[in-house]
């Protein structure tokens, strides 16, 4: 983590992925004076208020008045400093998707967007809170990258790659008290690059966010209780996607499943489904996510749990798909 | 009074000589120029068959076709040579390298019974005691020796052991691969489904291997070979690398040493 940090591993466990990010950019604040924030009357919920306090003049609250938010971050990006606008995925994402495609993006501006209460991580506030197709739309904005944390210390370690990541990042977080997946920051996180969590051989299982973490835990109980060898890859970045490791999944495993807090549609799964119809090899594969419909309203473990996005629900789909045969393969007679 | 009649176990031993071994023949007529030449032009038909009143004879036949073999299970017509066994035990006994009573019909073809018994003499390679100085054959050792251990272990399965059947059926595919670092016609695998195995030469690349067994080199794999070493010490010593589940490479070598007391009396 950059220097001078002053939380550790242990904070971590009573920090939002928000909480960490908020002190991150503080610090990177100090290194790059081009950084400004933005946000639009939220600063407080998404954090970024943490900056506005340590940086009054180098932010901006527009108000509650997103669109104009992103065509401001526009202007001072193509005046060269680095902006780091912050609000709810559902308010970047549809209501300010115009201003983020054609200001933004058609300009390949390096403007950071870190959208706060992604999925249903605010399952509570109803609809018109959760976002539930905020990846695929960003995914389908060219030049747009995309990532999605898998904790605290990767959201920090995104938002520190991010900024000397050139164009367009869209960081998408969650809002609630999370469970850290990683013991500290130096697994090698790389913008593009997945992370195998856990090695496996019988079935992979491609994860972004909170969903990461419960399938390093579904993995150790599939072991334990059916001998499956389940390989976890952490999907952080989902555009450009690690299309190497999704290929190798798909060589070495031949069943993949994907897991998301995100519509089944336009996400990390059809991100991966993409690739495994371009390689051209079988491949049983299973989308788990919200199911093409707009998600209960409850707590996020509650909702986690009904949509099969928990460690509970993680193992019930894997013994589902390795029931399924892929392929005609039934030759058994030996070869020698 | 001993009953000649046979066991299982005396079967399911003769079985996976007839079956997992004799196929291995092919390999050493590829492998051993001296004794390939020795068969050149051969056209005939040598018979293994042994007398089981219960279940029903037990033969396999080695067919040779212009020198290429041919293993054949079952009873061939018209052998140029016949060996008959009183009982799968004694067949078993003499595969095993015991002495055992046989009759040999076709015992004129002096010529064809010593090629044939070069040919078989060179599957000793695979027994615990053959100790070969030579790099070529010591090579041939570790080849038999891990074809011999994919191959028996899926006819093992396929005979019904109940063990091995219960060990093969709670699993989904999978493939556990033997081979030797560098030497790429070294390697066969095992594959297992619901019960289903299939053994082949060679490195499966349809997908990971969920066990590898990967011998350092032919130096290193000749001591686990003879039993000098047990298979923890080579992987302490690093001749082994095991990849993959420790728990299932276990089980794999357990039931390695449940065919060879088998086949070995």
């Amino acid at each position: 983590m950059a220097e001078g940090l002053t939380w550790n591993v242990y904070d971590a466990n009573t920090m939002t992925q928000a909480d960490i990010y908020g002190d991150v950019l503080c610090l990177l604040g100090e290194k790059y004076d081009r950084i400004v924030g933005l946000s639009a009357d939220l600063a407080k919920s998404t954090k970024i208020g943490k900056f506005a306090e340590k940086y009054p003049h180098r932010f901006f609250n527009a108000g509650v008045a997103e669109q104009n938010m992103f065509g401001m971050a526009a202007g001072l990006a193509l005046s060269g400093l680095i902006p780091v606008v912050s609000t709810m995925a559902v308010f970047t994402t549809m209501r300010a998707a115009e201003q983020v495609r054609t200001d933004i993006c058609y300009q390949n501006l390096n403007v950071k967007i870190i959208a706060t209460h992604g999925g249903i991580s605010f399952g509570q506030a109803g609809t018109t809170h959760q976002c539930t197709e905020d990846i695929a739309i960003m995914r389908s904005m060219a030049n747009m990258t995309v990532v999605v944390p898998a904790d605290g210390i990767e959201c920090g370690n995104a938002v520190i790659a991010c900024i000397e990541h050139p164009g367009p990042v869209y960081i998408r977080i969650g809002r609630g008290f999370d469970p850290t997946c990683y013991a500290d920051d130096k697994y090698g996180f790389e913008i593009g690059k997945s992370v195998e969590i856990v090695p496996g051989s019988d079935i992979t299982l491609i994860c972004c966010g909170i969903t990461v973490l419960q399938a390093r835990e579904a993995a150790r109980i599939l072991k334990e209780s059916n001998g499956l060898s389940v390989r976890v890859i952490n999907m952080h970045t989902i555009k450009p996607l690690d299309t190497e490791a999704v290929r190798k999944a798909i060589a070495e495993t031949r069943r993949i499943i994907t897991f998301e807090d995100h519509n089944i549609y336009g996400g990390l799964g059809s991100a991966v489904a993409e690739v495994i119809a371009e390689s051209g090899r079988a491949c049983a594969f299973t989308r788990v996510g919200i199911p093409d419909c707009y998600s209960l309203v409850g707590y996020p473990e509650d909702l986690y749990h009904h949509y099969k996005l928990d460690a509970d629900g993680i193992v019930e789909k894997v013994r589902e798909v390795m029931g399924k045969d892929f392929e005609e393969e039934e030759n058994w007679e030996d070869g020698f | 009074m001993v009953s000649d009649m046979a066991p299982d176990k005396d079967r399911m031993a003769a079985q996976l000589f007839l079956q997992a071994l004799f196929p291995l023949l092919k390999v050493v007529l590829e492998d051993n120029r001296n004794i390939r030449k020795k068969f050149e032009g051969v056209n005939a038909k040598i018979q293994f068959v042994a007398r089981d009143d219960r279940e029903g004879d037990l033969g396999a036949c080695l067919s040779f076709d212009n020198g290429t073999l041919e293993v054949v299970q079952g009873i061939c017509p018209d052998p140029a040579i016949a060996f008959k066994f009183s009982s799968v035990k004694r067949m078993a006994a003499m595969l095993a390298g015991k002495p055992a009573l046989v009759r040999i019909g076709g015992f004129y073809r002096i010529g064809l019974i010593f090629k044939l018994l070069s040919l078989l003499m060179s599957l000793t390679l695979l027994m615990p005691t053959a100790k070969p100085k030579d790099p070529a054959k010591k090579r041939l050792k570790v080849k038999l020796s891990i074809y011999m251990m994919a191959a028996s272990l899926s006819r093992y399965n396929k005979l019904g052991d109940p063990e091995i059947n219960k060990w093969t059926g709670k699993q989904p595919e999978r493939v556990y691969q033997f081979s030797v670092t560098g030497e790429n016609d070294i390697a066969a695998y095992l594959r297992v489904k619901a019960g289903n195995t299939q053994a082949g030469p060679g490195r499966y690349t349809k997908r990971k291997p969920f066990v590898h067994m990967q011998f350092r080199g032919i130096d290193e794999a000749i001591p686990v070979m003879l039993n000098e070493i047990n298979m923890v010490e080579a992987v302490d010593k690093g001749y082994l690398s095991l990849e993959g589940s420790p728990e299932y490479a276990r089980d794999l070598g357990n039931f390695l040493m449940r065919i060879q007391t088998l086949v070995m009396g």
